[in-house]
């Protein structure tokens, strides 16, 4: 977010500087969210790759080690961490889009406001 | 890291400081801020520059800083998922067969039997061996205390990023400011 300037006398309040504070922090939460969903993604097809094996005793990683575990076993603990990671996942979604709704909303105000005077894309 | 030389110029609400990071003033009125600060318009814009640099190294620090605690939650669940899989397994009869690393692509098996304790690595080349209670409370205790710092820390990065953009508008308005003064100077003395 940069603020370009044509030497206007627009005048900031401490309303404005805290609403560009908060479109800034916004704005650095949506790019963690974007990270975080990339690797919650990758795990999920990981966890699909396994169910195709046919062997009796799988080599389950657990911690630093692979701990040779009956495969009805894996199964069950695959299950169980796809389904933590798919509900990681969901609320990761659904809070990119309350952000980029908030983001949306200060856009508004602030183009409002400011006009050309500032600038609130990506580069 | 210098202190501000001037109060915060807002409301009550604003703090002063967090945990040693100065708060970056709000200038209400440009005019008004330089008289205050006794400076004329570049040095006034150097004094904020350099701010700003602070910031940025300060900035650094504290991202680096979560980098290693976001590696180390993991790292302790991972430990805790260990134990309790190792106790689970002492009510059966069964052993646990793993196979681990011995060095770097090589790996070999172990046969763990009725596991009564574990050895934690604590640091500073000291390990201790604890029941797997013990060792389930304690690194219980250490994901609480990494996760509370976490909190803590993502919310000095969100203090300093916001002391970081009310620098930056107040560059922005600063140099606006002296453009608008010229080209007033300017239109007063083509007048004359």
């Amino acid at each position: 977010m940069q603020q370009a300037g044509g030497g206007s006398e627009t005048e900031v309040t401490w309303e404005d500087q805290q609403n560009i504070n908060k479109f800034g922090r916004l704005n650095n939460r949506y790019h963690e969210l974007e990270d975080e969903i990339r690797i919650a993604k990758n795990f999920e097809d990981a966890s699909n790759e396994l169910i195709l094996t046919d062997e009796e005793v799988v080599r389950f990683q657990i911690g630093e080690v692979f701990a040779h575990v009956p495969k009805d076993e894996v199964e069950m603990r695959i299950e169980q961490m796809t389904e933590t990671t798919t509900k990681h996942l969901e609320k990761l979604k659904d809070e990119k889009d309350a952000v980029v709704a908030q983001m949306a909303d200060l856009k508004k105000v602030l183009y409002a406001k400011f006009k050309d005077s500032i600038n609130l894309e990506e580069d | 890291m210098a202190t501000s030389s001037s109060p915060p110029q807002s409301d009550t609400e604003v703090v002063a400081e967090r945990r040693g990071i100065p708060a970056a003033s709000f200038v209400k009125d440009v005019q008004a801020y330089l008289d205050q600060l006794g400076l004329d318009v570049n040095s006034t814009l150097a004094f904020q520059q350099e701010r700003l640099q602070q910031y940025k190294i300060v900035e650094m620090k504290l991202l680096a800083q979560q980098r290693d605690l976001q590696a180390k939650i993991p790292d302790i669940e991972k430990c805790l998922d260990v134990v309790a899989t190792l106790q689970a397994k002492k009510g059966t009869d069964e052993a646990l067969l793993t196979d681990f690393e011995v060095s770097e692509g090589i790996y070999s098996r172990a046969r763990i039997e009725n596991a009564d304790s574990v050895c934690l690595w604590l640091g500073a080349n000291v390990m201790l061996e604890y029941s797997c209670e013990e060792a389930t409370s304690l690194l219980q205790k250490n994901l609480e205390n990494a996760k509370a710092s976490l909190e803590v820390l993502v919310a000095d990065l969100q203090f300093l990023r916001d002391q970081v953009t009310i620098t930056q508008v107040t560059i922005a308005r600063v140099y606006n400011w002296d453009v608008h003064q010229r080209r007033v100077r300017q239109a007063s003395s083509s007048q004359d």
